[in-house]
């Protein structure tokens, strides 16, 4: 007997393999990649003996500076479940204790030291929370978010944007030694892909066409722009260190359009730019020579739940003394800030807080109907379905 | 005589300490021409088996102290270098002095199933499914997908297997699942087409919302909390608790060790999946493959001439940490153990599930 003798339900032969199937590990991330790095607060917002409570793809962290180092700990109480940084009390430099019935957890490996009502308890020394790895670099507290038994750490170089070398004048790294790195963090109302997704859609030029910083600096640019070659999209796999793409446009694999005939639209503005966008794993975006030539904007769109993701804007331009850096904080208070990180960004936000809706309430990732310059949205999902350490599963399901 | 008329000690039977990998100890008394098995099951131990006739070995366990050993005249699959490193299936053995005997899986393994007199009965819990799909991945090889009832409560581990009762007959099956419990209710079996096989008949006549009969989840083909790499060895349909378990590694906690599928079928023609694997090489950079079409295989069809055992060379090997799960038929499970331990593996860190015809 062979089954198709009669022809069973499906007699189908094989299947080509669908896009969708190949970035499915993506689709199921609504909770955002896990044993990754995040930026979790400017050092400027956690001072000395401070305690703050952020969360990140659903882990609740307690921050606390102690000594100028910052430990990052659960931000649950064993007890009863209370946040620590509600009310922070802390009573020794290498503990932090709950507000509540005064559980008490040495900072370094989260194991309860005392009870401060039961100093007798059998608990103690039997129960522990967990810590995180921290590392506080160019002003930002990034901390390492994920099982905790994913050890050692990769080093944070992993998670960040490449060091740009092949271009003439090449931005500056984040992690360079003579920079200059400030920036904003804002809530965003949407799931972090979506937000990930919008920051380098090469399509999405439109919303940015009548934007301020654009008209004053008279800036020529295209109503969009969209794949033409095989190498367009460069795939990005150093070995243990970034995993990302980077959009070619300053090669001719992309072709800009610069009109549209058919609605009469033409690109305004006489002065040429040009400014390569590219992603990386865990959701962290790098554009070169923007918000002005040799400056880098990076974003990154930290999930804080399935529905909202925290948004990072940050400049980093190079700068060698206090001079340069007067400089940079005139222009970043009085230009930067207001005209790209507000306003030319607020577009983005508004568009991704309008995409929320269908991706969460009418299956979008299945609905949407993708056209040519997606390319890279495509391309992007793929890599990120390959590249990530993991999926963070939702809190009540984690450790299954 | 004392043989005759037993002593005290005799009659009561030996005490066996069950030793299980998560360090918890059972102790239990074995009489007399009791085999070990059947004396933990009737003290409310649950242990793993299947077959309870030394063929499966799914209840092989290591003796670490005493005496324990097969019944004289029985058939037993295991090697003798095996026997020699104090391996015993307990189904088909018996205690002739107080022993310490060494289990191979957690004592949670099985805590989940209902109750120690249905395990000893072979007999867990019984829900209702529906077919939801069967397609054809290959000329010999159907894909069963069934729905299990909202409710019945039915889980299980990557690599686990079911009982499935072919509808129309009295007749029950043994199915691994080629899913994770993540698409529960959703189960997916590979099932190899048999001339006249029960169940190979009833796939070609199956209708997507038929009625079905499924019990289980049963087996301790699971995935060790290891972090050194893994070797996985698929013969045919053995394929669907491998991708079961490359799934599960993929999505457990931790970072990935690196791993190898060798996967073959009897020949290029039969080969299928060939897509499934890919997309996971995909998803997982650290996985490698190597696909064997059988001894005719011609260099066209991409894959290797010869079986997925032969497949495996000294250099795949990544020490003596290595871990290994061999799914397929008993001869290439067999064929499978001998080559490992040959270039070097533990065999105690080789794990397999054997597809014995019901
Ligand atoms: C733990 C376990 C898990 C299993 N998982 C799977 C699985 O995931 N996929 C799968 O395809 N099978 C699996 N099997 C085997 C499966 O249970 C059946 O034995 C097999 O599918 C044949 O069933 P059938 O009803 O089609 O044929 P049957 O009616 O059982 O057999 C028809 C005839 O074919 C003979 N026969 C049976 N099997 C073979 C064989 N392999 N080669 C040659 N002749 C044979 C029989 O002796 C009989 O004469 C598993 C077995 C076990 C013990
Ligand atoms: S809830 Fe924290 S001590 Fe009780
Ligand atoms: S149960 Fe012992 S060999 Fe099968
Ligand atoms: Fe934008």
């Amino acid at each position: 007997m062979k089954p198709d003798d009669k022809p069973p339900i499906d007699a189908t032969a094989r299947k080509p393999i669908v896009p969708n199937r190949l970035y499915a590990p993506y689709l199921e991330a609504s909770w955002g990649f896990k044993n990754a790095w995040y930026p979790a607060l400017f050092s400027s917002e956690v001072g000395e003996n401070e305690v703050k409570g952020v969360t990140i793809a659903s882990h609740d962290i307690a921050l606390r500076r102690v000594k100028g180092r910052v430990h990052a700990i659960q931000d649950r109480c064993a007890h009863r479940g209370v946040k620590m940084s509600l009310r922070p009390t802390c009573l020794t430099d290498e503990t932090i204790t709950c507000w509540y019935h005064g559980f008490t957890y040495g900072l370094n490996d989260g194991t309860l030291k005392t009870i401060v009502a039961s100093p007798d308890d059998p608990l103690i020394g039997q129960v522990r929370i967990r810590t995180y790895p921290v590392e506080e670099r160019a002003g930002i507290i990034f901390v390492f978010v994920g099982d905790e038994d994913y050890a050692p750490a990769p080093p944070l170089t992993a998670d960040l944007p490449i060091q740009i070398t092949d271009d003439a004048n090449p931005v500056a790294h984040i992690l360079d030694a003579h920079v200059y790195v400030r920036g904003i963090h804002r809530e965003g109302n949407s799931n972090w892909r979506i937000a990930v997704e919008n920051g380098f859609d090469p399509g999405h030029l439109l919303i940015h066409w009548d934007n301020v910083i654009v008209a004053a600096t008279d800036r020529r640019m295209g109503l969009g722009a969209r794949p033409i070659a095989e190498d367009a999209i460069k795939i990005i796999d150093e070995p243990n260190g970034p995993r990302g793409m980077m959009n070619m446009y300053n090669t001719r694999a992309y072709k800009f359009f610069m009109e549209n005939k058919v609605i009469g639209m033409k690109a305004r503005g006489k002065t040429p730019y040009y400014a390569r966008t590219s992603v990386y794993l865990p959701g962290v975006l790098l554009v070169e020579h923007w918000p002005v030539p040799g400056w880098a904007q990076y974003e990154w769109y930290v999930p804080t739940d399935d529905r909202h993701h925290v948004y990072w804007e940050v400049l980093v331009g190079h700068c060698r003394d206090d001079q340069e850096r007067r400089e940079a904080d005139y222009l970043y208070d009085h230009f930067f800030e207001p005209l790209a990180l507000r306003d030319f960004n607020d577009n983005d936000v508004f568009a991704r807080e309008a995409m929320q809706d269908f991706y969460e309430n009418r299956d979008g990732w299945n609905a949407e109907t993708l056209c040519a310059f997606d390319e890279s949205v495509i391309m992007w999902r793929k890599i990120a379905a390959r590249f990530n350490r993991g999926i963070q599963d939702p809190p009540h399901r984690r450790g299954r | 005589m004392a043989s005759e008329e037993p002593g005290e000690i005799e009659r009561a039977g030996v005490p066996v300490t069950l030793r299980f990998e998560d360090g918890v100890e059972q102790r239990i008394v074995v009489a007399r021409d009791e085999f070990v098995l059947d004396a933990a099951l009737r003290q409310g131990i649950p242990l793993v088996y299947q077959c309870r006739s030394g063929i499966c070995s799914t209840c092989v366990a290591t003796v670490v102290e005493g005496a324990v050993a097969p019944a004289p005249g029985r058939a037993v699959a295991l090697l003798a270098s095996e026997i020699a490193a104090g391996r015993r299936l307990l189904c088909v053995s018996h205690a002739h002095a107080a022993s310490v005997i060494r289990e191979h899986y957690p004592s949670t393994l099985i805590d989940r199933r209902d109750s120690p007199e249905e395990l000893a009965q072979g007999e867990s819990a019984t829900i209702r499914a529906n077919v939801a799909a069967v397609e054809w991945p290959g000329a010999t090889v159907g894909k069963l997908a069934i729905e299990v009832a909202d409710g019945a409560g039915f889980d299980f581990q990557s690599g686990q297997y079911v009982r499935i009762k072919v509808p129309g007959t009295e007749q029950w099956r043994s199915y691994s699942m080629a899913t994770t419990p993540r698409e529960l209710p959703r189960l997916e079996f590979l099932v190899r087409m048999i001339a006249g096989g029960a169940m190979s008949e009833y796939l070609t006549r199956a209708r997507v919302g038929d009625a079905l009969e499924v019990e289980g989840p049963r087996g301790a083909f699971v995935l060790r909390p290891r972090r050194a790499s893994h070797i996985f060895i698929a013969g045919g349909t053995g394929l669907a608790p491998i991708l079961s378990l490359i799934d599960a590694l993929r999505r457990r906690s931790g970072p990935r060790p690196p791993a190898l599928l060798s996967f073959g079928c009897s020949s290029a023609e039969d080969f299928f999946y060939r897509d499934e694997i890919e997309i996971r090489q995909w998803w997982m950079p650290e996985l490698r493959v190597r696909l064997s079409g059988g001894r005719a295989a011609r260099a066209a069809s991409g894959l290797l001439r010869g079986n997925p055992v032969e497949a495996i060379a000294v250099d795949d090997i990544g020490g003596v940490e290595t871990d290994a799960y061999l799914c397929g038929p008993p001869a290439m499970i067999e064929a499978a153990r001998r080559h490992l331990v040959g270039l070097g593996l533990n065999p105690e860190r080789i794990y397999a599930e054997r597809f014995v015809a019901s």
